[in-house]
């Protein structure tokens, strides 16, 4: 039986989430391999979103759309595939430092790198130094991002990278920040790796330089 | 003398019908019977568990009842006293005042033209441009003091910086409930005492609610300490549509009204008839950018929307107006700015804030404040509406100049043109006057006559006593946070 990759590329940008999984779910029917659905059909059709997305075709709730047909999809396709095969983007370990509440902005950026293929492990707002450490710790992610809304809850930021390299962890993950009073210079200053000034472009700068790093 | 006329003094401008208003306030108690808010403050959840309401772990949901007594014990009047003893801002029903909104982390230089952290004296200057324009009636910070010793305490630095320059009544934000306790102190300082305080109180509160449905610890404990000494508070929901609320404007008028009538509750329940205002930043998340926007024309919409519910709650309303996503203060600003400043007057907002926004409440501009100035003028000078008695139908007058007469010599012209709106910074010059004077931009003028208020203006100061004792609260508080 022939089946044709392109569909489910093509189904992932229109954000069909019934579909994209049913098609999913028909595909591993046939000999196709299982990682052959997510690199030939999946992840082109990822691509695609991404790219319109950063021509400004795309808006944010047809983007999310679409991630979340692709988590769907994922669901489907995820038992039948290596370890290898799985070929995970990354973990980030991603949230509001103490004392601010501010969530949308760091949800918005989470949603963004699910959509890209990493495992997100959203941590929440108002979060103690401590938490971030832990967590990083514990899930030792490639990636840490920490949002601020806050000129008074900025210097959290700073705080947190300190404790990083106390706990001698801080080589372990590239720190991405975010957030309206954030900087660029500030994210030099206190010695992030990154920071990027909206959700659309922090997974690309991510992975710019975790690819730099290799 | 005729009967059975209806004349109208001024515009009249609303959105919503009685019927729609009625509507979404319908909507918002099953809100909260159905889905209730939660509430992360002990002290709240406990006077709710001593009410008529349903609390589960940290939810609460309430009866319509508890809201509709509660309604009935908010005044609607405030008036506000500047620390000049002029009790200038009456809040009450279809009157207007604009002000500015708070703590903008960056600031333009002036100098440099650099964007940097907002600091100290630019609150200040902010403050003395306010004091100098007289179509301003009340100020918010405009900018966050980023010089502050102490991220814990920068409140009570912030309130310093805004009183230096400024007499006119405040709206303040805090960092928490002891924050607000200090700047209240300073309050009573100014007005006379905790009593005359409330009389005349020199400052309303800024509190938000998190959109949706949430009521954190520090906001809580800020509302619930105005309500124990009433003290004017707001509680005002930031919701963006699309993200924290329904992307319909109905769904997150419904939401945030909700969001308001929780408090209603609260506040009654702990103190019966403390002045609370409502509130609301009720706009889009812009959908390509992911930017809270402040410039949507859904803003405006929702937002006039929003203070027909208030004026039929019988709630005084603080709502938002001169501000714009623009980067800079430019057409964008200009074309945003406007709209949403003449949209908020038109609805009879009584505390319109934010004006002089740029960069969607990031970025503070002494300029936009100047530019606004004008704004604010001609917006006014359009709600006054069209007098049709007899001395302005002008009758008389036409049949005495004729067909083919002048107008510009009569006394009538010389009484009448002075109700006109008179420009200080729009050009309606010719071109050649224009060209000889230096062919200036609207940008120019701005310029020059924010500098010029910079250079010159002072207002009255603040008794040395009375700063001292100011100043030892704020020292006291840096203290006990050391
Ligand atoms: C909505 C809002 C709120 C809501 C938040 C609701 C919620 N669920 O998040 C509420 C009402 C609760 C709130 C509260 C307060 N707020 Co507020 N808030 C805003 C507002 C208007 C919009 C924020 C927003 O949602 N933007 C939309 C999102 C999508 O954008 P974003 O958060 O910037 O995120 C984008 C990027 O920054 C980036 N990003 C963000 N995080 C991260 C993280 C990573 C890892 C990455 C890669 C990227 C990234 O990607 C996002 C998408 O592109 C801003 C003004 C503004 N324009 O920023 C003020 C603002 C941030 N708030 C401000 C203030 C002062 C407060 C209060 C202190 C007010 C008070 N005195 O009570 C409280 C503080 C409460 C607390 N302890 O945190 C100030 C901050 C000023 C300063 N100098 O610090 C601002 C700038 C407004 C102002 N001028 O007064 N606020």
């Amino acid at each position: 039986m022939s089946f044709d990759l392109g569909k489910i590329s093509e189904t992932l940008v229109t954000g069909k989430v019934d579909d994209l999984k049913t098609l999913t779910g028909q595909a591993l029917e046939t000999d196709i391999k299982p990682g052959d659905i997510l690199n030939q059909g999946l992840l082109p059709g990822m691509d695609t979103v991404s790219q319109r997305w950063k021509a400004g075709d795309m808006f944010m709730p047809e983007v999310l759309r679409c991630a979340k047909a692709m988590g769907g999809a994922m669901e489907v396709l995820r038992p039948h595939l290596s370890e290898s095969e799985l070929g995970n983007a990354g973990t980030i370990v991603i949230g509001t430092v103490a004392g601010d509440l501010h969530d949308i902005g760091k949800d918005l950026a989470a949603m963004m790198f699910e959509g890209a293929g990493y495992n997100v492990i959203n941590i929440g707002i108002d979060q103690p130094n401590e938490a971030f450490v832990k967590a990083v710790k514990e899930h030792k992610p490639n990636v840490l991002g920490m949002s601020a809304l806050l000129t008074t809850t900025m210097p959290r930021m700073g705080e947190v990278i300190n404790s990083l390299k106390e706990a001698g962890i801080r080589d372990q993950v590239a720190v991405i920040l975010g957030g309206a009073p954030v900087t660029e210079e500030f994210a030099k200053e206190i010695g992030a790796d990154l920071y990027a000034p909206n959700a659309g472009s922090a997974v690309e700068i991510t992975k710019e330089y975790l690819e730099s790093k290799v | 003398m005729k009967i059975n006329q209806s004349i109208n003094m001024s515009t009249r401008f609303r959105v919503l019908s009685e019927d729609q208003i009625e509507e979404i306030f319908f909507a918002a108690l099953e809100v909260l019977e159905r889905t209730g808010g939660v509430i992360y403050h002990e002290e709240a959840l406990e006077l709710f568990k001593n009410s008529n309401a349903v609390v589960r772990d940290k939810k609460v949901r309430i009866p319509a009842s508890m809201v509709e007594e509660a309604l009935n014990f908010y005044p609607r009047k405030i008036t506000l006293k500047g620390r000049n003893g002029k009790r200038s801002l009456q809040l009450q029903k279809d009157t207007v005042g604009f002000g500015t909104g708070s703590d903008l982390p960056f600031t333009y230089d002036r100098k440099t033209g650099e964007r940097r952290r907002t600091l100290y004296n630019d609150v200040r200057n902010a403050g003395k441009l306010v004091d100098a324009l007289p179509n301003y009636d009340f100020f918010m910070s405009h900018g966050i003091v980023g010089d502050a010793p102490n991220t814990q305490t920068y409140d009570r630095h912030q309130f310093l910086a805004m009183l230096e320059q400024c007499t006119k009544p405040m709206v303040v934000t805090s960092v928490d409930g002891e924050g607000l306790e200090d700047l209240w102190r300073m309050g009573c300082v100014l007005q006379g005492g905790e009593e005359e305080f409330r009389l005349n109180p020199l400052f309303v509160a800024y509190i938000e609610p998190i959109s949706p449905l949430k009521n954190d610890r520090t906001a809580v404990e800020k509302l619930l300490f105005a309500a124990e000494k009433k003290i004017p508070a707001m509680y005002t929901p930031c919701p963006s549509s699309g993200a924290t609320a329904p992307a319909t404007m109905a769904g997150m008028l419904v939401q945030s009204l909700a969001e308001t009538l929780l408090a209603v509750v609260l506040c009654h329940l702990k103190n019966p008839g403390m002045p609370l205002i409502m509130g609301g930043v009720t706009t889009v998340l812009d959908m390509k950018k992911s930017t809270y926007s402040y410039g949507a024309p859904e803003l405006s919409l929702a937002s006039a929307a929003n203070t027909d519910i208030s004026k039929w709650l019988n709630l005084i309303m603080f709502s938002t107006g001169g501000c714009t996503d623009s980067k800079v203060l430019d057409e964008q600003a200009a074309a945003e700015q406007m709209m949403n400043l003449f949209y908020a007057y038109l609805s009879g907002a009584n505390l319109i804030h934010d004006v002089g926004y740029i960069d969607h409440g990031t970025n503070a501009s002494l300029e936009s404040l100047v530019m606004n100035e004008e704004m604010m003028g001609m917006v006014r000078a359009f709600g006054k509406g069209i007098n049709t008695d007899d001395e302005h139908m002008a009758l008389d007058l036409i049949e005495k100049q004729g067909p083919g007469g002048e107008y510009v010599t009569t006394d009538h012209t010389f009484e009448h043109w002075q109700e006109w709106y008179r420009p200080t910074l729009q050009d309606r010059s010719d071109y050649e006057t224009w060209k000889n004077n230096g062919s200036k931009t609207m940008i120019d003028r701005v310029n020059e006559r924010t500098q010029h208020l910079l250079d010159t203006y002072e207002a009255d100061p603040i008794k040395d006593d009375q700063w001292k004792e100011l100043k030892k609260i704020v020292d006291d508080a840096d203290k006990r946070h050391a």
